[in-house]
């Protein structure tokens, strides 16, 4: 296996509300290189978004180690995991979540203009396919394509890691591949670690490695020997 | 009893949203507590003013005159519609208090008479009456006896026509003729330089000479009569004894100044509450119609169960009438509780036996009316939408908000990251809302200007008159004119340095069918100490024959310079002579003409008189000056530059601290208010992106910036906006109260702008501090995972 860019040890997160305690993760080992496609599947409750919550700087563990590269997420303040999600970390969602108020070439700038290396707005919208609609505002563009301005946002500071929650939740199945595939190539261009949550489970075939998450633990991990293109998976 | 699920949700929304509410109910309160407080000092004060002078038959008109005697009286009751006559003697004393080595002044007046005839009857506080007998008993007025602890039993020394008295307090009492008491030559109230004392009518007779006559007439007339017929006939009678004008009651000084504290009661009742109710209205709108757009689904819903849209129109009034009986309830407590507060200070200026503190209901149902029309007004706007929503529309999501501005040009100027583009254009985005948020912060901005610029323009008004002008230490006016000698006696008192002569004679100036009756000072030609300035503030030499007049004078006669006015004197041979206006002059207190002394003297056909010397003092040689002024016989009275100038500023500086207190708070809730509830609002829209953009990497610092940036572009561009406002009011306000009494200047510094923005801006601040903790506790795990 090539370089290690995430691991965690016993990852552990337990919510408490009143007297009542919720283990949202038992005891996660993980474990991912750079530059790899991972899916993880599971159903609601599973953990898995509390996973990658954690692992994207923006929860905190109750006990375990979580590392990116040579940071121990798990001792960082707010402010340290600030820092880390700017610097390193792009985020994907399950409802875009673009700023109504500028248009998609400005809802790059927005991440461009505090990151350290960034690319330009127009190429990140290039690599999703959007350059001719990048003067638009949200309200004027389709799901599709407010998820993938959403992708453009997420890669144009040529992040290491490329967490996304649900990208397709909210889209028809050919929008979904159109997703998918910006997804992948990104992957395939930037090199970003990228870490995919969904419910759905035809998604797995694009991916080199597949965890499935029950009950807050990882219970099975596969390894795609041959990855298939979006545009071949259908659901 | 069971509450309807409806009502129940008006309840929890009071309670979920309890910042907003209690901000928008403060505001509501001040325009009630505004209302009340306004409406209700001015009807106690007119009603107490009322009862005490129809109690005490204050009379409606008065006269002096030099002398005149006792027999005059029968026909001056003969006059049409007299009810009653009085003729008494009032004179100007001395004091010669032990502990006071400055110079202080007593009126002293004749008692009234006895058996329900006299007028201006006196309310005996402490004590008895004098015996009529009595050459020494006496009664003092109220606040004299308090600023020198004299209790009955007390003894007062007087100088009386030149003549040590020694008499002895029987009683301490309040007159309807002196509610407002201000001494000769004086600009402020100081009950310790200046006190009234009532003797019997012949011991004031034996003091000045005046056996078998009066030196003041007062009259009270039949409802209806006409008064200036009644002052026409009264003056025929008393000019050949040396009757100087009479004056009617709306001209008597303590009258008058209660009328001009009536008029600035008024004047802020039709500013500050429609203010305040405006705002309100406009915040009650905005915060309604966001709540609607966050209930669209909840609103869609109940229309599909079956609710009628009038339930749910109703179910937001509710909610918007739950907050103005909130603000009445709140307004009216503050405003009964600043009515004593007022009333209090009434007290210490005002000397009333009895204050009616007005609970007239009419008050109270007026100011909740007004305040509820006012937030149902603001609420109807914003219900309306939710009566017209459909309920098929209504449950979807609200379609995204549709930006399309093109902004180029000002981003460009601008040079504006995204987060500024952002900012700007959800500005943009709802001007309405913009708009109003501005005119709120402006309002309160403009109440600060317009409450602040008057100290400043107070103390512009000491400086000219004071240092420019009446340049001198003090003043002695003669109780009668003297020979021009006068003036080098006067030089050789103790501790003086320069003398200046001065001539004050009582006079009618007329033109056309406008006239005013005043006293035309002679002054010599280039006068150093008391000296008339130009409206550029220039001193102005006294020209050879014609008239200067303040402005005030000019505009009430409408005369140029270069008019002829006629002059009537009221005084020594009253020669009727017609005069050039030669230039205006700048006043502020009352109104002035002036002329060169010489002229003065030779247009009334009198040698050279003086009436008084302004007077440069060695400061070392001030004490030995008091003494010998009071004792010499000449002397009606003194005037003390410093003192007055000290009792001034002291007397505006214990007002200053009030009312600074009350308009910055009121200036405070309001900026809290607009601000507060612009930032939720603008929170509640943006939160989900401010969140998102936490989750991308910006800092809580970067995110806030965002919200703050909006709350400080609307802030900044409401003081110009305010500052307008405050002045356009404010100029209002200057041409409401100027009158013949006195003119304030219209001086705005910028300190006064300066000041003004930086209370609206700390109040800001603390608003925006307020909403920090919900800005930096945005949940960033939610907004991953839902939609809006």
């Amino acid at each position: 296996m090539s370089e290690t860019i995430f691991h965690t040890k016993g990852l552990t997160k337990v919510y408490r509300s009143g007297a009542q305690e919720v283990h949202a993760l038992r005891g996660v080992d993980f474990r991912a290189a750079r530059g790899e496609f991972i899916v993880i599947l599971g159903p609601s409750g599973s953990g898995k978004s509390t996973f990658l919550n954690i692992v994207g700087g923006l929860d905190t563990a109750t006990a375990g180690e979580a590392w990116f590269e040579d940071h121990q997420l798990t001792t960082l303040d707010e402010r340290g995991l600030t820092q880390y999600r700017r610097d390193h970390v792009g985020f994907v969602f399950q409802f875009y979540n673009l700023v109504p108020s500028l248009t998609a070439r400005e809802n790059v700038a927005l991440v461009t203009e505090i990151a350290r290396h960034p690319m330009s707005p127009d190429d990140a919208l290039a690599l999703v396919g959007l350059t001719d609609r990048r003067d638009h505002f949200p309200a004027q563009l389709s799901g599709g394509e407010q998820q993938r301005v959403a992708i453009a946002r997420a890669i144009a500071k040529n992040p290491e890691v490329l967490l996304c929650d649900e990208p397709t939740g909210a889209l028809d199945s050919a929008t979904g591949i159109k997703v998918l595939e910006a997804l992948a190539e990104v992957n395939r261009r930037v090199g970003a670690t990228t870490l995919v949550i969904t419910h759905n489970a035809a998604i797995r075939e694009i991916a080199d490695r597949v965890l499935r998450f029950a009950d807050g633990r990882i219970v099975e991990e596969t390894v795609n020997a041959t990855k298939k293109s979006p545009a071949e998976v259908s659901w | 009893m069971v509450i309807s699920p409806l009502r129940r949700k008006v309840l929890r929304d009071l309670r979920r949203l309890w910042a907003q509410v209690l901000a928008i109910a403060l505001v509501l309160a001040a325009g009630v507590a505004t209302l009340i407080l306004g409406n209700g000092a001015y009807s106690s004060l007119y009603e107490t003013r009322a009862r005490y002078y129809d109690d005490y038959r204050f009379a409606d008109i008065f006269a002096d005159v030099t002398r005149a005697p006792r027999a005059l009286l029968g026909d001056i009751r003969e006059i049409d519609n007299v009810l009653a006559a009085e003729a008494r003697i009032v004179k100007l004393a001395l004091l010669d208090m032990p502990a006071m080595v400055e110079p202080g002044t007593m009126l002293m007046v004749s008692l009234p008479e006895k058996g329900g005839r006299g007028l201006n009857l006196l309310h005996l506080r402490q004590g008895r009456l004098p015996d009529p007998q009595s050459a020494r008993e006496v009664v003092v007025s109220e606040g004299f006896a308090a600023a020198h602890r004299l209790r009955p039993g007390a003894p007062l020394t007087v100088l009386m026509n030149g003549q040590r008295r020694d008499l002895l307090v029987t009683g301490i009492t309040l007159s309807p003729e002196f509610i407002y008491a201000l001494g000769p030559g004086e600009m402020m109230p100081d009950p310790r330089r200046f006190g009234i004392a009532w003797l019997p009518r012949p011991a004031l007779e034996a003091a000045f000479d005046l056996e078998g006559a009066f030196s003041n007439v007062v009259l009270k007339l039949a409802p209806g009569a006409s008064v200036d017929r009644t002052i026409e006939a009264l003056d025929r009678l008393t000019a050949p004894y040396g009757g100087a004008g009479a004056v009617a009651r709306k001209d008597q000084i303590s009258h008058a100044f209660l009328d001009a504290e009536l008029k600035q009661l008024s004047a802020m009742v039709k500013v500050l509450p429609p203010i305040f109710l405006l705002v309100a209205a406009m915040l009650v709108n905005i915060t309604l119609s966001r709540l609607i757009t966050l209930e669209r689904e909840q609103i869609g819903l109940l229309k599909a169960i079956g609710y009628s849209s009038r339930a749910i129109a109703q179910h937001y009034v509710e909610f918007v009438l739950a907050i103005a009986a909130l603000g009445i309830v709140i307004g009216i407590s503050a405003g009964v509780w600043l009515g004593v507060g007022l009333a209090q200070l009434y007290a210490r200026f005002f000397s009333f036996p009895f204050l009616i503190f007005t609970r007239d209901p009419q008050i109270y149902g007026l100011a909740a009316a007004v305040t509820v029309a006012a937030a149902v007004a603001g609420a109807l706007l914003a219900v309306r939408v939710a009566v017209a929503l459909p309920p098929a529309v209504a449950m979807s999501p609200p379609a995204p908000a549709d930006y399309r501005a093109r902004m180029g040009a000002f981003r460009r100027l601008f040079a504006l990251r995204q987060t500024g583009v952002m900012v700007t254009r959800h500005l943009f985005r709802w001007p309405l809302r913009t708009a109003s948020g501005t005119f709120g912060v402006a309002m309160a901005v403009a109440i600060l200007v317009a409450s602040l610029w008057s100290f400043g323009s107070i103390n512009h008004m000491i400086d000219v008159t004071f240092t420019r002008a009446e340049r001198h230490d003090a003043l002695v006016a003669f109780g009668a004119p003297e020979p021009a000698r006068a003036l080098f006696a006067a030089r050789q008192m103790p501790g003086v340095l320069a003398a200046e002569p001065f001539r004050a004679v009582a006079a009618r100036i007329s033109h056309r069918a406008l006239s005013r009756k005043l006293s035309i000072m002679g002054k010599p030609e280039t006068p150093t100490l008391s000296r008339v300035l130009a409206p550029d503030l220039r001193p102005m030499a006294m020209p050879e024959a014609g008239l200067i007049l303040s402005e005030a004078l000019a505009e009430a006669l409408a005369v140029r310079p270069g008019d002829r006015v006629t002059v009537e004197f009221l005084e020594g041979a009253r020669r009727t002579v017609t005069l050039p206006v030669s230039g205006l002059s700048l006043g502020y207190v009352g109104l002035g003409a002036a002329m060169e002394i010489t002229a003065l003297n030779r247009v009334m056909g009198e040698g050279a008189l003086i009436s008084g010397v302004a007077l440069q003092i060695d400061e070392t040689g001030q004490e030995a000056f008091y003494v010998a002024a009071k004792t010499t016989p000449k002397t009606g009275f003194v005037a003390v530059t410093a003192l007055t100038v000290a009792r001034f500023k002291e007397t505006l500086a214990e007002n200053i601290t009030v009312m600074i207190t009350v308009y910055v708070g009121l200036a405070a809730i309001i900026s809290v208010g607009v601000v507060y509830n612009f930032a939720r609002i603008a929170l509640s829209e943006q939160g989900r992106e401010l969140a998102s953009l936490r989750v991308l990497g910006f800092t809580r610092g970067e995110v806030s910036g965002i919200l703050f940036g909006e709350l400080a572009t609307v802030v900044l561009a409401a003081q110009p906006v305010g500052w307008l406002f405050g002045y356009v009011i404010a100029f209002g306000m200057v041409q409401a109260f100027s009158s013949d009494l006195y003119r304030v200047p219209f001086v705005i510094g910028p300190e006064v702008y300066v000041t003004a923005s930086l209370i609206v801006c700390v109040a800001a601040l603390a608003s925006a501090w307020a909403i920090r903790g919900r800005i930096n506790n945005l949940d960033m795990v939610e907004v991953l995972k839902t939609r809006e």
